[in-house]
């Protein structure tokens, strides 16, 4: 009787069969699924990693799921790590564990089955180290550092007289804003054409990664206590915002490039350097094989280079299996120790047994910025910062009125000081 | 294939000699109401307006198709932007069908969008006949409640539905893309509405041999409403099948995701390169719009009847 | 069982009386045991997640594992005072009023002259109608390549024209609008279509009086034909305003609701808060001001349509 009924409570029944259905088809035991953002030339290098590491990971597959770099990212990731079937592993910045972490969307790593596989807290940058750690566990494992660099051409640059005896950039030439401005003219005249580049219009990040490192070089930081208000200094973000105004409104540079614009225009050679996070490498040297780069100069007196870093972290599993966690371990242990080949991409592995070695410093230019590791900032450990946040996009899109529309630099910087008040005055999720 | 079916009124008194079946094929071609009137420009005028709409409502597609058969330099050659310099090629197709998850997103479309339709027009139609056929206390109210909720746009559910099926442990699972979609009251009261129309007559000789609701609702209503349940199921279906904000909140599991949420949540791995996007886009447009060509009376019939109570 | 009208398949009296299936015959009117699937996943899908929203409203519920707590008001306060918020509730009714106008009257024009009976009844209708088909991933797709600045076919259209393209999605100025195009080309298909079934619903003797009155083609569309669209008319405008303040997909999947805001409905909102941002809490608190916004349109054309109905 009553057949609709009854053929409505076996497609109920049936949904609660291909619910374990769903759960089952996660598990399987050889295969590590693995959620990463890199597509591009990042993408197929980390294939080829994957590929030289597999002799360390016997028996073990890697299955990459490419999905959207930036907010859906991680917000799809969050999701998963709620739902507790997400992927066996996860890359994620490190500027972003401190929203994730507290919530309780992530798993511990075991150190010590790490050390087993060669994996140390030793072999990393105690600062990288330190962003790890939450609540005396390590929530990731640091695959590199991304620093926020320059680049350039190395002919117009010696013809500027910008480059010292050994063909590094003269970062003294560089060292005041003053001095800054006046190197981008010089590269001006001897591209003949203009001086730096730097990419920013209608970009949710790059003003924010500009100006963040600088800000950091004046010696000052945000306090960000949630549920309170912001300590900053505002005369030295409207100093470094009255700096990066004169930047990209100096005759000798480009004026309103967005990112893509701003490729071109050092790849095609009509700007002889450019600001740019290191992961762009593989774009120009496929434009100019004598490349060259250096880390951030240091523009306003303490050293400090805007980076982030790419991280493998755990998703959350309400009843991890032991033998797969332990695969997991492997995998990435086994993923970091070829990390010479992620150098290709222009990234500084993080695991410095690597970086150690001679093969690294005969990486060109790759071994001329692996000293920014020692200065590295990331994004302030606030739930809210982190790489592709709606913090950044937001800091970015002032700090675009102020280079683009003539918002005036102290009033640019009270107005990113309301917007982060604005951000902190929101409760955490944890 | 015309508008003709579509009328419930008696077929208009014609001078037509044309034979019966042949009118009514042509009905929508002549139409009974020229508007535009006969003259010559008019009709000029008229198939000028239309043939200027229709490119401008095709041109996107058959970009989209063009650059789907190009190869990746020539899709992105701002110059020669029309005509590939190095021929038209299907490396864009082999290359999407060979990483293998459009075909899993094109199955798992079909299986959520069939099980939707399934459970909704099953569970709606004994609701719609209970309503419209049977007295039990409380019938009044549940059923202004049903109509009521009509007013809730889903949209709305989405963050307790997520946690409802983050307690219930079903977060990355069929059941979850499936369950919250399946409930549709207005499906429940076009139904209703349907019942109330067949005469009660229909049903008194079924009674009098002793037969009770459920071979009632099985065996006269049933058949009798099946231009009205095709119409219905064709209509969840095609929701289900394009419905997006909710399977992209319950899935996060590339393996699950259906069509329009896997086509743009999960990235190529070698960057962007519009000629696979677009032919990725081609297969996945394919399905329905084929459909569409064969059962253009269905759709259009469906659309028509469902559609006022159903957006 | 009361009632001869409930008697269930000709089962002997005998066997009625005993068994679990039986009892529950027994005791609940068959009519109910019809409306009952429906009824549990109404229940369970649909007032208890009304419910729960409401309460979870009230609290600071996030999608971390912590409990949550009892905040009462504050998360409406907190948005009645969220600039974001009303930004994206700017946003969403200018999109609505700004894409319901052509989505009626194009859908009407199309409908008006496919109707006239010209030859190629088959290729209009697919080519109004087939985009409504097209999966909304494959719109974004779509119209994020046809909007791409330097690839785009609109741009290339514009430049071979001798204008200046634009940076379709990324202007704040533009982006919604350019949005609002790509829906109009989506789902005008959807209402041309009713308005074509009710364009054949017209009967055809008033035409026929039309013309022995000797009106013109003009007088009969001005006097018989659009009045009897009206009713229609009324109503494709109430459901595509409803539909419109629903908008989420295609400005998530082009814009995601950028440029700095400048594109992103309330939806969209309440899914960035909700999951993006974490806070449940709060996106429930969003989902209510949003559904007080449905009902209030809905009410004023409830009105609107009373008066007019008078």
């Amino acid at each position: 009787m009553l057949r609709a009924s009854l053929a409505s409570a076996a497609a109920l029944l049936g949904g609660g069969a291909l619910a374990g259905c769903g759960a089952a088809a996660a598990s399987d035991p050889d295969t590590v699924r693995m959620w990463d953002l890199f597509s591009g030339a990042d993408g197929a290098l980390l294939d080829e990693l994957i590929d030289i590491a597999a002799p360390d990971m016997p028996g073990t597959d890697v299955d990459r799921t490419v999905l959207e770099w930036g907010t859906p990212y991680y917000t799809k990731l969050a999701m998963a790590s709620a739902g507790g079937r997400g992927p066996d592993v996860a890359v994620c910045h490190m500027s972003r564990l401190a929203g994730y972490a507290p919530l309780g969307l992530l798993d511990p790593w075991d150190t010590g089955l790490l050390a087993e596989f060669g994996v140390r807290e030793a072999d990393f940058a105690d600062a990288v180290w330190q962003r790890t750690r939450y609540r005396d566990q390590t929530y990731a494992v640091p695959l590199d550092t991304h620093p926020f660099i320059v680049f350039f051409h190395p002919e117009p640059a010696r013809k500027a007289g910008l480059l010292t005896r050994d063909g590094g950039l003269d970062l003294d030439a560089f060292s005041s804003p003053a001095r800054f401005l006046e190197a981008g003219r010089e590269l001006a005249r001897a591209t003949g054409k203009q001086g730096i580049a730097f990419g920013y219009v209608n970009d949710t990040a790059q003003c924010w990664r500009l100006f963040y490192g600088l800000y950091r070089q004046t010696g000052n930081d945000f306090d960000l206590p949630v549920g309170g208000t912001v300590t900053a200094d505002t005369d030295a973000m409207a100093e470094v915002i009255s700096f990066m105004t004169k930047l990209v409104g100096d005759r000798a540079n480009p004026h309103r490039l967005d990112y893509p614009a701003a490729l071109a225009s050092f790849t095609n050679g009509q700007t002889g350097m450019i600001l740019s996070g290191e992961w762009e490498l593989g774009t120009f040297r496929a434009a100019d094989p004598d490349l060259g780069a250096a880390s951030f100069p240091t523009v306003f007196g303490t050293p400090a280079v805007y980076a982030d870093a790419h991280s493998f972290v755990l998703p959350r599993r309400p009843d991890p299996d032991e033998a797969h966690r332990r695969r997991t371990h492997q995998a990435v242990a086994a993923v970091l120790k070829a990390g010479q080949t992620w150098a290709k991409a222009g990234h500084i592995p993080a695991y410095q047994p690597v970086t150690r070695t001679r093969a690294y410093a005969r990486l060109e230019p790759q071994a001329r910025y692996v000293t920014a590791a020692d200065h590295v900032v990331l994004d302030p450990p606030v739930w809210f910062a982190g790489a592709g946040s709606d913090f950044q996009n937001a800091m970015s899109q002032v700090l675009q009125q102020a280079l683009l529309d003539g918002l005036a630099p102290d009033r640019a910087a009270r107005a990113m000081v309301d917007r982060i008040n604005t951000a902190l005055s929101q409760p955490s999720p944890a | 294939m015309t508008f003709a079916d579509l009328r419930t009124r008696p077929a208009r008194p014609t001078v037509s000699p044309l034979p019966a079946a042949r009118r009514a094929r042509r009905g929508a071609q002549r139409g009974p109401n020229l508007t535009l009137g006969p003259t010559r420009t008019a009709r000029a005028l008229g198939l000028a307006a239309l043939a200027v709409l229709a490119v401008i409502w095709l041109l996107p597609m058959a970009w989209a198709v063009l650059t789907a058969f190009k190869s990746e330099q020539d899709a992105s050659d701002p110059v020669h932007w029309i005509w590939p310099q190095a021929g038209f090629t299907l490396d864009g197709f082999r290359t999407v069908i060979e990483r293998g998850d459009l075909p899993l997103w094109m199955w798992n479309s079909f299986f959520v969008s069939a099980a939707v339709t399934l459970v909704t027009v099953a569970v709606s139609a004994a609701a719609g006949y209970a309503f419209s056929r049977t007295v039990f206390r409380g019938r009044r109210v549940l059923f202004a409640l049903t109509i009521a909720s009509v007013l809730v746009p889903p949209q709305m559910l989405i963050v307790p539905w997520f946690q409802q099926m983050l307690t219930l442990n079903l977060v990355d699972t069929y059941a979850a893309v499936i369950l919250p979609q399946t409930v549709a009251p207005v499906m429940v009261f076009i139904l209703k509405k349907h019942f109330d129309t067949i005469p009660r007559e229909l049903e008194e000789a079924a009674r009098l041999d002793g037969a009770g609701h459920a071979r009632i609702f099985w065996s006269v209503m049933m058949p009798l409403s099946r231009p009205m349940l095709a119409a219905v199921s064709i209509f969840v279906f095609i929701g289900a099948w394009n419905n997006f904000l909710w399977p992209f909140v319950s899935t996060s599991d590339p393996a699950l995701m259906t069509l329009p949420v896997g086509i743009t949540a999960v990235k190529d791995a070698y960057g962007v390169n519009y000629a696979q996007t677009m032919a990725s886009s081609v297969l996945a447009a394919l399905p329905l719009v084929l459909v569409f060509v064969f059962f253009q009376r269905h759709i259009v019939k469906s659309v028509a009847t469902t559609g006022l109570g159903g957006q | 069982m009361s009632t001869p009208l409930a008697a269930p398949d000709r089962a002997p009296a005998g066997d009625r009386a005993t068994g679990p299936v039986a009892t529950v015959r027994r005791l609940v009117p068959p009519g109910l045991l019809f409306a009952l699937p429906f009824l549990v996943l109404f229940a369970l899908f649909m007032v208890w997640p009304l419910v729960h929203g409401a309460w979870m409203s009230l609290t600071d519920t996030s999608l971390s594992a912590h409990d949550p707590s009892f905040v009462g008001l504050d998360n409406y306060a907190e948005a009645l005072g969220d600039a974001d918020m009303w930004q994206a509730v700017g946003n969403t009714v200018w999109f609505t009023a700004v894409s319901t106008v052509p989505l009626v009257a194009v859908a009407l024009a199309m409908a008006l002259l496919v109707h006239t009976g010209l030859p190629g009844q088959w290729v209009w209708r697919l080519a109004f109608f087939a985009p409504y088909l097209l999966p909304v991933g494959v719109i974004g797709l779509l119209w994020g390549w046809l909007y791409q600045p330097d690839l785009g076919l609109y741009n290339h259209l514009l430049q071979a024209a001798g204008l200046d393209g634009f940076a379709w999605l990324s202007d704040k100025d533009v982006a919604l609008h350019a949005i609002v195009v790509a829906t109009l080309w989506w789902t005008v298909g959807f209402n041309f279509l009713l308005f074509l079934a009710a364009l054949q619903a017209v009967p055809d003797h008033l035409y026929e009086a039309a013309a022995l009155d000797g009106a013109g083609a003009w007088r009969r569309l001005w006097h018989v034909t659009l009045p009897q669209l009206r009713r229609i008319t009324g109503v494709v405008t109430v459901l595509q305003i409803l539909a419109s303040l629903k908008v989420f997909d295609q400005v998530y999947l082009l814009t995601k609701g950028g440029p700095d805001g400048a594109t992103r409905p309330v939806v969209e909102y309440l899914y960035d808060v909700g999951f993006t941002g974490y806070r449940l809490g709060y996106a429930s608190a969003i989902s209510y001001v949003f559904f007080a916004l449905v009902v209030l349109v809905s009410a004023v054309q409830f009105a609107a349509f009373r008066r007019r109905e008078k």
